[in-house]
């Protein structure tokens, strides 16, 4: 097995001379290392960090913070959390929840990471470039990072991400080299689909393919909006760490010798749709998983511009500086009566504390909602336009 | 109970014995693992992963589901050790922080419910109580591009009346390829066969014992075929045909190894 060579001063981190937090990480980063075959760890440019919402981490979650606690060495930017930090909502929450999760927000804090508190930091936080080497966590923006706009991260986990964000490099291996960057298996897809079908595409991949990269063939006209819905689904049901869209995406060129084909149908994906969604009315209308861009604000203002909301609530979940930055469209979906939350989203929230039927049309969502003892909901996962017929009369 | 059946590779340090959960699917760590340690969907659902030894095919989902195994850890009711075939980031991560042992590279159908198992995630040496290893060689022999194909008698302790190929133990001393001759020339009473190619090995738990099995693919210019009494048929089949006889675990799927020589 090839061996990870430190140099002299990551030696000195290793052997705890930087304290007990860079040691920590390092050590992490190098068990990481070995187990990917690299020979070396490389600067990066930036990291984000998953792993924020109380719900999701825990009180052991929160000690671990506490121990690897040291200030970052790269512009980092943070996932969402259990609430609206601003506004509140979109569910109550008992007060030793939100000391709780206010606690991991200033371990963070400390540590000089960004309050962006999105999925979606590529919006206006923490915009990789192509080429980039980054170390990222969050499934979702990894796999969107990668693959529509070229930067280089391998599959992080929240705490790994945290510890190449203190030391600044990254084990150089997989999705750091153009081998680990190809397309091994051919999907020919008959029809050009829509948001909530790319979603849909992403649940029929994500355990059929399990870690193999694809290369997606007649999607020509899809828009980075749409391939947002399938790098979530894709990835909430898999360890795909890239995708590639035939014309599409900037490496669509790489791809291996003989690779395996899949062809998928209008049929397959209308079957993962109604295999993921109950018929039930729901409560809660939740869209923004992953976080919304402001022309998806724009285009849902443009939806219930002058109208009056009936039936469920209707929650949208974005990012600050994505509202901020949307303030028109914010505005109109208010006067409507829906609700646009920042910070938080309908899977980090405890959300089963008020609802117990949620309808989305975000596959990620349809896939982490149902699950007992986590979301509880009864999910009904359909397009934008079948759930706007719950909320305009 | 002797030293390891089985080597995988150590990914996180530890040594532990507990009984064996075995669960046939991916695993999001976040959300299809409960905060009470609760297997919530695909095969093992409802099924307790405290204290045991979680065996899964790997990780998938969230990049959070590395804090999953450290809250249950917190709470003292964490698996004692993570067995994968292949294991990724998250989980290794996960197991890293928690202090958790684990050791991939070992195949999952090697392992039932309720073994004891005990594993060490420096060396990834993995062994089952009142299991032992036994080692096999099978032989894959063509003649003229045909495959033969043997039925197992029906006095035959294991796999009586399957279809199979010329197998049994490597004895002490015997390197796989002299096994497969020996074998050959004592099953079939062909000594012309030579060795083309030798695969990769194989596992397959039956009771007590798990068979470590070399297949290797070898040729004859004998179509004749002389039987003992382990063997009750013998026919020279198309390998594409394969698929219509009931055969021993995993022959067919091991066949593959040799395509390029079919």
């Amino acid at each position: 097995m090839k061996q990870l060579l430190l140099t002299r001063e990551e030696e000195k981190i290793f052997d705890g001379e930087r304290g007990e937090a860079a040691k920590i990480a390092i050590r992490l980063l190098y068990s990481l290392g070995e187990l990917g075959g690299a020979s070396r760890l490389i600067p990066i440019k930036s990291a984000h960090i998953s792993g924020v919402s109380y719900k999701n981490i825990g009180e052991g979650g929160i000690q671990f913070l506490r121990k690897i606690s040291h200030k970052v060495s790269v512009p980092t930017s943070l996932n969402p959390l259990g609430f609206d930090i601003e506004h509140g909502g979109p569910v109550t929450i008992d007060e030793g929840f939100h000391r709780k999760q206010m606690e991991i927000v200033e371990i963070y804090r400390k540590m000089g990471i960004m309050d962006s508190f999105t999925c979606t930091p590529y919006y206006f936080y923490n915009e990789p470039a192509f080429g980039d080497h980054i170390s990222w966590a969050e499934s979702s923006a990894i796999i969107y990072v990668n693959s529509l706009i070229g930067a280089r991260t391998n599959r992080e986990s929240g705490p790994s991400a945290l510890a190449s964000a203190i030391i600044g490099k990254t084990p150089d291996h997989g999705l750091h080299r153009d081998e680990g960057r190809r397309a091994s298996v051919v999907v020919n897809v008959d029809e050009p689909l829509d948001y909530t079908k790319l979603a849909a595409l992403g649940l029929y991949l994500g355990p059929k393919l399990n870690k193999l990269i694809p290369l997606i063939k007649g999607q020509k006209k899809a828009k980075s909006i749409d391939l947002k819905a399938l790098s979530a689904a894709l990835s909430a049901t898999s360890s795909i760490p890239m995708f590639h869209v035939d014309g599409v995406t900037p490496e669509y060129q790489l791809i291996s010798d003989s690779p395996e084909v899949i062809n998928v149908g209008s049929s397959e994906i209308e079957e993962t749709i109604s295999k993921n969604s109950s018929q039930e009315e729901p409560e809660l209308i939740a869209i923004g998983c992953p976080h919304l861009a402001p022309e998806e604000l724009e285009y849902i203002a443009q939806l219930v511009k002058g109208k009056r909301k009936v039936g469920p609530d209707f929650f949208l979940f974005t990012s600050r500086d994505v509202k901020a930055n949307a303030r028109d469209a914010v505005r109109t979906i208010e006067n409507f009566g829906g609700k646009v939350f920042a910070d938080t989203c309908m899977v980090v929230s405890p959300l089963s504390n008020s609802y117990a039927k949620t309808g989305t049309n975000s596959g990620k969502a349809s896939f982490y909602l149902p699950l007992k003892g986590y979301g509880n909901q009864k999910v009904a996962f359909m397009g934008i336009m079948d759930l706007m017929k719950w909320v305009v009369a | 109970m002797g030293g390891r059946l089985i080597k995988g590779r150590g990914l996180s340090p530890g040594d532990k014995t507990a009984k064996a959960i075995v669960c046939d699917q991916f695993i999001s760590p976040l959300g299809e693992i409960s905060k009470d340690g609760l297997i919530t969907s695909g095969p093992c659902e409802d099924s307790c992963i405290s204290d045991k030894i979680l065996v899964f095919r790997g990780g998938r989902g969230s990049t959070v589901g590395s804090y999953t195994f450290l809250e249950l850890k917190n709470k003292n009711i964490a698996p004692s050790g993570l067995i994968i075939e292949e294991a990724d980031q998250m989980v290794v991560t996960g197991a890293i922080i928690s202090d958790i042992p684990l050791v991939d590279h070992v195949p999952l159908d090697i392992f039932l419910n309720d073994d004891t198992v005990t594993l060490s995630g420096s060396t990834g040496d993995v062994s089952i109580a009142d299991v032992i290893k036994k080692r096999v060689a099978t032989v894959y022999l063509l003649h003229k591009g045909n495959l033969l194909l043997l039925k197992r008698s029906t006095d035959m302790t294991t796999y009586p009346g399957q279809y199979g190929g010329i197998s049994g133990y490597i004895e002490r001393g015997e390197t796989p390829e002299q096994t497969g001759k020996r074998e050959t020339e004592e099953e079939c009473g062909i000594k012309d066969a030579m060795v083309k190619a030798i695969g990769k090995d194989i596992y397959v738990r039956y009771g007590g014992l798990l068979f470590e099995i070399t297949p290797m693919l070898m040729v004859t210019s004998k179509a004749d075929v002389k039987l003992n009494h382990e063997n009750s048929e013998y026919s020279w089949i198309n390998p594409k045909s394969l698929g219509d006889y009931q055969t021993v675990p995993k022959f067919k799927e091991t066949l593959m190894q040799f395509i390029d020589y079919l």
